[in-house]
C-alpha cells in the first residue's frame, strides 16, 4: 500500500482561512488580524503542512532583530491532534532549519512554550533546542501562564534571550 | 449580369468597386462609390446600387436605412438577381431564414446557374433541414462544378441525410476513386471513415467490415479503426475476432468501461463467476486500474460482493478518495448491498478508533492505516446516511469528521448538502459559504456556494459570489449570460419564481432559451467549415445533436419554470398596477 505523503505549501490570501481554522483548534490562544496579515508577507517563513493532500499543520515564523542579534522566532508551529507523531512537525522544523542555514546569517532560533507542555519541550530538544529562560505570567488567559523560552544556538557567541523576547506572543494575543 | 437598367462602363466600374469593398469590409469606401453613382440623376434610382448601398449600411449597423434602400432597390429592379440576392442576405442576417430562401429562389429565377447564390441557398437549406431542397441545390452545384471536392461531398451527404444510402454510397465511392492516396492524409482518412459510417448506417455490416479492413492502412485514426472493427465483428457475431479487438483496446485503456462490457459480450460470459474471472485477470494485468475493480461490484452478490466491496472500500479510504461514495452510490439500488456496505464501514470506524486498522484482527499483521482513513470513513458514513434520508446520523458523522479534521473543505460542502436534503436551504448555504471561504481560489466550491445561495433566494449574494470569477469591468450577471452559464440563470429564475417576481423569473428563462437559439445559430459556420476540413463524421454528429438540442435537461428545467410562471399569471392575472409595471419592466428586456 502507498505511503502517506507529507508536503509543505504556501499560505496565500485564498487559503489563509484554513490557517486560521487550524490555529484556532491547535492553540489555546487566538491570534489577531495583524498576525495573519504579516503571515501573508512572510514567504518561506509561513507554511501549511499537507498530509495526503489535507491541511493538518502550519508553521509561522518571523525575524527578530532585537538585542543586537538576528534571530528567527517561531510564532506558531502546530499540527491537528489526530495527525501528531507522524513526522509532520519534524518536517516543519526541518524546513525552518534549512531556511536559517541557507540564509546563514541567524544567531539563533527561539520560541515560547507553555511550561507544562512536555511533549513540545521533548520535541524541540530532539532538534537541539534548550530551555534558556522561563517567563512568568507570559500568557494572559491560559493556565499555567508561565512559558519556557526554548532556543537553538546557531552562532556560539550569542547568550540567552533576556526580558525583551518575552513580549512576542503577548503582542499577538487578542 | 443582365439587369433591366445596365450601367455605362464608368458607373459599372464603380459598382464593381462597391462589391469589392463589401467583400473586404471597407464599408465606408463602399458607401462613397455608391454615392458617386447615385448622385448622377440618371442613376439616382438604380436598383442594384441602392441594394448594395443597403447591404453595406446593414453591415454598419444601420438596419432601418438598410431595409429601406434594399427594398427600394428591389422595387426598381425586380428582375435583377443581385437585388434579390442582396435582399436574401439581409434577411439572413436577421435570421429570417424562410424569407431569405424565398429571395434566393427569386434570384435564381433570373440567374439560375449563379454558384454563389446556389451555395448560399444550400447553406440555408441545410440549416433549416430542408433536406429535399438541399439535395436539389447540391445536385445543381455538382453539375456546375463537378471537379470540386465539396461538390461531391455535399451531393453525397445530401443523400445520406435523406437516408438514400445507395445513392450516397455510389457518389462517395466514385469520389473516393478519384482521390490520390498519399502516405499521411488526414482528410482522406476522414473521408474513408465517413464512407464507412454511411455503409454501417445502411445496415450492410459485412460490407462495412470489409471496407474498413481494406482501407485500414490509409486511416490515421487508429483508435477509431479498432473500436469500429470490434463493434462490427461483435454485431456480426464474429466473437473470436471481436474479443481480440477489445482485449487490444483494453491494453490501450484499461479504464474504459464500455470495452469491458463489449468484451463480456464477445466472450459470451453469462454467469457472475465467469465475469469475475475475466475482471480478475485484468486486475492482475493492471493493478492500478480502477474499472476492473469497480465493475464487478455491480453484478457480484452476497458473500462475493462483501469480499470485493470490502477490499474496494479499504483501498479508497486508505488512499483518501473523496468521491468514493459517489462512485458506489449506484449500488444503493440494492438494499442488500447497502446493508453490507454499512456494516463494513461502521466496523472500520470502530476498529480505526481502537487499533488504527480496518479490523481488529489486522492489528498484528498489518501496518497502521494513515490518520486520514478514519476521517474518510466518517465522511463516507455522513454521505451514506444522508442518501438514506437519515439526517440525524448524517449530521453526527459529518460533525465527527469536522472535529477530526476541521481544515478539510469537502466536509463543509457535505454538511451543507445534508442540510439542503433536509430542506433547510438557509443553513445549507451557510455551510457552503464556510467552505468557500476556506479556499477562495476554488471555482467549483465558489459555484456550488452561489447555487446554494440561490436556493436560499439570496440572488444578490449569489451574483456577488460569482463575480469573483467573472470578467472584471462588467456586471457578473451580464458576464454569466455572455458565457451561457445556464445553471446559474436557471437557478436564478427559480429563485425569482419562489419570490413571486414573475417578470424577473421569465427574463432569466428567456435568456436560457436564447442560448439554445444561439447554439442552433452557431451551426451555420460549420456547414462550410466541416466540408472544407472533411470532418464529416463529426459534422453529421453535430447536425443530429442540433436536431434534438432542446431535449437537453437544461432547457427542460428553464422551460418548465417559464411554463409555471405563465400559467400562474394566466390563472391569477396581476391586478395591482405597480406590480404590473414591475412585471413589464422585467419583461421588456426579453428579446
Amino acid at each position: 500500500m502507498t505511503r502517506s505523503k507529507i508536503e509543505l505549501g504556501d499560505v496565500t490570501p485564498h487559503n489563509i482561512k484554513q490557517l486560521k481554522r487550524l490555529n484556532q483548534v491547535v492553540f489555546p490562544v487566538s491570534y489577531n488580524d495583524k498576525f495573519y496579515k504579516d503571515v501573508l508577507e512572510a514567504g518561506e517563513l509561513a507554511k501549511l503542512a499537507y498530509y495526503n493532500d489535507i491541511v493538518v499543520g502550519a508553521v509561522c515564523c518571523r525575524i527578530d532583530t532585537s538585542e543586537n542579534s538576528r534571530r528567527l522566532y517561531i510564532m506558531t508551529l502546530g499540527c491537528l491532534y489526530p495527525y501528531r507523531r507522524l513526522g509532520i512537525g519534524s518536517k516543519m522544523v526541518e524546513h525552518v532549519l534549512k531556511y536559517v542555514h541557507s540564509d546563514g546569517n541567524f544567531d539563533s532560533i527561539f520560541l515560547h512554550v507553555q511550561v507544562n507542555n512536555e511533549g513540545a519541550i521533548d520535541f524541540y530538544k530532539k532538534f537541539g533546542f534548550e530551555i534558556v529562560d522561563t517567563k512568568e505570567h507570559y500568557y494572559k488567559r491560559i493556565e499555567p501562564a508561565d512559558a519556557h523560552v526554548l532556543q537553538k544556538t546557531l552562532r556560539p557567541k550569542i547568550t540567552n534571550g533576556d526580558t525583551k523576547t518575552g513580549e512576542e506572543k503577548k503582542d499577538n494575543e487578542k | 449580369m443582365p439587369s433591366s437598367n445596365p450601367l455605362p462602363p464608368k458607373e459599372n466600374a464603380l459598382f464593381k468597386r462597391i462589391l469589392k469593398c463589401y467583400e473586404q469590409k471597407q464599408y465606408k469606401n463602399g458607401l462613397k462609390f455608391a454615392k458617386q453613382i447615385l448622385s448622377n440623376p440618371k442613376y439616382a434610382e438604380h436598383g442594384e446600387t441602392l441594394a448594395m448601398k443597403g447591404l453595406t449600411l446593414n453591415c454598419m449597423g444601420r438596419k432601418d436605412e438598410a431595409y429601406e434602400h434594399v427594398r427600394r432597390g428591389l422595387r426598381n429592379d425586380l428582375k435583377s438577381h443581385v437585388c434579390w440576392h442582396v435582399y436574401g442576405l439581409l434577411q439572413r442576417s436577421d435570421k429570417k431564414y424562410d424569407e431569405a430562401i424565398k429571395c434566393y429562389r427569386n434570384a435564381l429565377k433570373w440567374e439560375k446557374d449563379n454558384i454563389q447564390i446556389l451555395r448560399d441557398l444550400s447553406l440555408l437549406q441545410i440549416q433549416m433541414r430542408d433536406l429535399e431542397g438541399y439535395r436539389d441545390t447540391r445536385y445543381q452545384l455538382f453539375m456546375l462544378r463537378p471537379t470540386q471536392r465539396a461538390s461531391w461531398i455535399g451531393f453525397g451527404m445530401a443523400y445520406h441525410l435523406l437516408q438514400d444510402y445507395d445513392t450516397a454510397l455510389r457518389i462517395l465511392e466514385e469520389f473516393r476513386k478519384t482521390q490520390l492516396k498519399s502516405s499521411f492524409d488526414y482528410e482522406h482518412s476522414e473521408l474513408l471513415l465517413y464512407q464507412n459510417m454511411v455503409i454501417q448506417e445502411s445496415g450492410a455490416l459485412k460490407e462495412a467490415l470489409d471496407h474498413l479492413t481494406r482501407y485500414s492502412d490509409q486511416i490515421c485514426d487508429k483508435l477509431s479503426i479498432k473500436e469500429t472493427l470490434g463493434k462490427l465483428n461483435l454485431e456480426l457475431k464474429r466473437y473470436t475476432e471481436a474479443e481480440v479487438y477489445y482485449k487490444d483496446l483494453l491494453m490501450r485503456n484499461p479504464e474504459n468501461t464500455i470495452y469491458y462490457a463489449k468484451l463480456q459480450e464477445a466472450q459470451q460470459l453469462i454467469t457472475a463467476n465467469e465475469k469475475l474471472k475475466m475482471f480478475s485477470e485484468f486486475q492482475e494485468l493492471f493493478p492500478r486500474a480502477l474499472a476492473p475493480r469497480r465493475l464487478p461490484l455491480t453484478f457480484a452478490t452476497g458473500e462475493e460482493f462483501r469480499i470485493l466491496v470490502d477490499k474496494y472500500l479499504r483501498q479508497g479510504l486508505h488512499k483518501g478518495v473523496p468521491p468514493l461514495f459517489v462512485d458506489l452510490r449506484s449500488l444503493y439500488k440494492d438494499p442488500e448491498k447497502v446493508d453490507i456496505i454499512q456494516k463494513l464501514v461502521l466496523q472500520y470506524v470502530d476498529a480505526l478508533q481502537k487499533v488504527c486498522r480496518f479490523s481488529e484482527e489486522d492489528s498484528e499483521s498489518l501496518p497502521k492505516e494513515p490518520a486520514s482513513a478514519l476521517l474518510w470513513a466518517f465522511y463516507y458514513l455522513a454521505q451514506h446516511y444522508d442518501f438514506l434520508g437519515d439526517t440525524e446520523r448524517a449530521v453526527s458523522y459529518i460533525d465527527a469528521a469536522i472535529d477530526h479534521t476541521p481544515t478539510l473543505i469537502e466536509l463543509f460542502v457535505t454538511k451543507g448538502r445534508i442540510y439542503k436534503h433536509g430542506g433547510d436551504a438557509m443553513e445549507a448555504y451557510k455551510w457552503l459559504d464556510e467552505a468557500q471561504g476556506l479556499d477562495t481560489a476554488d471555482r467549483y466550491i465558489n459555484s456550488k456556494c452561489a447555487k446554494y445561495m440561490l436556493r436560499a433566494n439570496l440572488i444578490k449574494e449569489a451574483e456577488e459570489t460569482c463575480s469573483k470569477f467573472t470578467r472584471e469591468g462588467v456586471s457578473a450577471m451580464e458576464n454569466l449570460n455572455e458565457m451561457q452559464c445556464m445553471w446559474f440563470q436557471t437557478e436564478c429564475a427559480l429563485a425569482y419564481q419562489r419570490l413571486e417576481k414573475w417578470g424577473e423569473s421569465l427574463k432569466k428563462c428567456h435568456e436560457v432559451d436564447r442560448h439554445f437559439s444561439e447554439i442552433i445559430e452557431d451551426q451555420f459556420d460549420f456547414h462550410t467549415y466541416c466540408m472544407r476540413k472533411m470532418t464529416l463524421r463529426s459534422y453529421v454528429g453535430l447536425l443530429r445533436l442540433e436536431d434534438v438540442l432542446r431535449a437537453h435537461p437544461f432547457y427542460f428545467k428553464a422551460a418548465r419554470c417559464a411554463i409555471e410562471v405563465y400559467l400562474r399569471l394566466h390563472d391569477k392575472p396581476l391586478k395591482d398596477e405597480t406590480a404590473e409595471q414591475e412585471f413589464n419592466t422585467g419583461i421588456e428586456t426579453i428579446s
